[in-house]
């Protein structure tokens, strides 16, 4: 992934973000070794324009702490971030601010995210005057107006007034969708935006979606645990894995030939809306331990791994190119491979 | 013979906007060892006929009509006494995302054997016993059966909670939602150990979802709901094949999947009806795009057509 590319937006190096665990006080005092979760551990990627990225994989695997970090929105242990070419981590606030309105997120619950005292407009409104945009009344009045369209919350005089406590969860997501779209954004973290809704309207959310990028030429950075709505969306998927992208490739290869046996897995245990479809046994067992006492120097799916051998617990593999476009972190790929 | 009938059951919710009719005529009926999923948006009744299948329904929610005949008796007309001995022993509910309804302060083999207790004249300590059992059976070792809730992941709780629900060896279960906010390999693993205690403890099993995928693992028989009622009814594997009621259809279109081609999704338009001033007629006609005129006017009855119940008047 080293090769250069003008049409960059995002360019993420060597990411990490760690957390300190919580001590006791005896601890502390006696133990001269600060633990630390490592939420997100050495990541490396980029986002071309009008390209959407997912990143799939399952609860506290570090993907919604890499989406704030780029945002800044969670300050990172180390790394680089840039966008077009601007580092973003040593940028001073004010200078992070005018940045914002081209690095914007979409919120995973849409109940919570928006004031349930301020109706549609007024929401609007309010991201106007944060970053005005507009220089009169009338102005922004047409600026409302062509957002809500914009997101198909038609007729708009219908929404106009409308408190989010009216709203449905597809239609909130609309207006989360709105005021983001509003700040005309080069670059979207969109956490989760269809998990809590309707599987009936969900489809309708990621057609938005897919319009922003196509209209718009918005890049995303698209952040799920569910597969088949990244299928959907997605040009390229990364899989993350306790804090580390395990396989990154283009969509269908990565649902069609995976390489990965964590991926793989995923795969086999997502639900298929067909009941003459057998229910195959999963191949790996356990859960996601969220320990900060991993060994460094091991694969993170090792325990959890059916092909995993002496080698893996002795050395962390690193991401390599396995096919074109197709990047993969591990040692016996090849065997995996066969095996599937 | 049916375990479970359920006859015209109306369910109202008396608010100060109005009477919400949550379940509205609805009528369905479970064979022994059958698994039966109801499917439909948010707000469309499921939950509460969930509920009322146990009594569990309250202010200003009531059952106002209809009637509900488990193994030969009928549930509404029980008295509250009757009702608290077959909660938890002859009907079990686990709720959703129960996980967290878990007692925070109490080992976990407590919380199961305390159901036995209510219901079973056995020692403490052969509760116990029958508890750690229970947590190998859902397939948690006994040694973690001294565990509090917080050192358990949620797909482990979840299990914790399954296995409260089947301790005293109840001839039905519901389960609400029983995957949902959990990881796809964890709700793998929760939806096989479901299909394994199905055929270990001879269940019949009623499962609430708003996911497809869930329910064509599971079930054997599929009800769809929308806006209080049942539209659509018929087997799981000729439902997902020949769906009739054009709101079936559209959820299957509106579900992505990883297997085969990638298709084109198609999302229902609008959102469901508020349940206090339902639109005239049939009740999906603001979203369906073959409504005609007596569709606006005159509300389907459901009726049998090549082995489904379906409620349209295009069918």
């Amino acid at each position: 992934m080293k090769e250069k590319n003008n049409n960059e937006v995002l360019r993420v190096e060597n990411l990490k973000k760690y957390f300190p665990v919580g001590k006791s006080l005896f601890a502390s005092i006696f133990s001269g070794k600060e633990e630390y979760v490592r939420a997100v551990d050495d990541v490396s990627f980029s986002v071309k324009e009008g390209e959407i990225l997912g990143f799939v994989g399952e609860s506290g695997c570090g993907k919604t702490t890499m989406g704030r970090t780029i945002l800044r929105l969670v300050e990172p242990t180390s790394g680089k971030i840039y966008y077009k070419g601007t580092e973003v981590i040593s940028l001073s606030k004010k200078r992070l601010k005018s940045l914002r309105r081209r690095m914007q997120m979409i919120f995973q619950d849409p109940y919570g995210s928006l004031n349930p005292r301020r109706t549609v407009a007024e929401t609007l409104r309010q991201t106007i005057k944060i970053h005005k945009l507009v220089n009169s009344k009338a102005e922004e009045e047409t600026l409302i107006k062509k957002t809500l369209e914009e997101v198909e919350l038609k007729p708009v005089g219908e929404f106009w007034d409308k408190y989010p406590g009216f709203l449905s969860g597809g239609q909130l997501q609309r207006v989360s969708a709105g005021r983001v779209l509003i700040l005309q954004p080069k670059f979207i973290v969109a956490d989760e935006p269809v998990s809590m809704l309707d599987v009936s309207v969900r489809v309708g959310v990621l057609d938005l979606l897919l319009r922003m990028r196509n209209k718009f030429g918005i890049s995303f950075i698209y952040i799920t645990h569910d597969l088949a709505t990244a299928r959907y969306v997605c040009d390229r998927i990364a899989i993350m894995y306790l804090g580390k992208i395990v396989e990154i490739a283009q969509t269908e290869d990565i649902i069609n030939k995976p390489l990965h046996p964590y991926t793989q897995a995923l795969i086999s245990a997502v639900p298929v809306p067909d009941p003459t479809v057998k229910i195959h046994d999963l191949p790996i067992k356990g859960y996601l331990s969220l320990t900060s006492d991993l060994v460094s120097s091991s694969c993170r799916f090792y325990p959890r791994c059916p092909y995993a051998t002496k080698k893996c617990h002795e050395e962390e593999p690193p991401l390599v190119q396995g096919e074109r476009d197709h990047y993969v972190a591990c040692i016996n790929y090849r065997k995996s491979k066969s095996v599937y | 013979m049916a375990l479970l009938e359920v006859k015209n059951l109306k369910v109202y919710y008396f608010t100060r906007k109005g009477t919400a009719k949550a379940v509205d005529g609805v009528n369905f009926s479970i064979d022994k060892n059958e698994t039966l999923g109801l499917i439909g948006e948010s707000g469309c009744g499921k939950t509460t006929t969930a509920l009322s299948l146990m009594r569990f329904v309250t202010p200003p929610g009531r059952i106002v009509k209809g009637k509900i005949v488990f193994d030969g008796r009928d549930i509404i007309s029980m008295s509250n006494e009757e009702i608290r001995l077959l909660r938890g022993k002859e009907i079990s509910i686990v709720f959703q995302a129960a996980q967290n309804a878990l007692n925070p302060v109490m080992t976990i083999e407590k919380q199961i054997s305390e159901g036995i207790l209510e219901h079973e004249s056995i020692t403490e300590d052969e509760a116990l016993e029958r508890a750690k059992n229970q947590l190998n059976l859902v397939g948690i070792g006994d040694e973690r059966s001294k565990s509090y809730p917080h050192e358990l992941s949620g797909g482990m709780k979840q299990r914790v909670m399954i296995a409260m629900a089947t301790v005293c060896n109840p001839k039905l279960l519901i389960l609400d939602e029983p995957v949902t906010g959990l990881d796809v390999i964890v709700q793998r693993q929760i939806l096989s150990l479901i299909n394994d205690l199905r055929a270990k403890l001879h269940l019949t099993i009623v499962i609430i979802a708003h996911d497809l995928s869930v329910i064509a693992e599971t079930c054997d028989k599929i009800a769809v709901m929308y806006a209080g009622k049942i539209v659509e009814q018929a087997s799981a594997v000729s439902l997902y094949k020949n769906p009739m009621h054009p709101y079936s259809q559209a959820l299957i279109k509106a579900y992505p999947s990883i297997k085969g081609e990638k298709k084109k999704l198609k999302s229902i338009p609008g959102a469901p009806p508020r349940l206090v001033n339902p639109p005239p007629g049939c009740k999906f006609h603001p979203r369906c795009s073959y409504a005609a005129d007596i569709c606006r006017k005159k509300e389907p009855i459901i009726r049998e057509k090549e082995g489904h119940l379906v409620a349209c008047h295009l069918n």
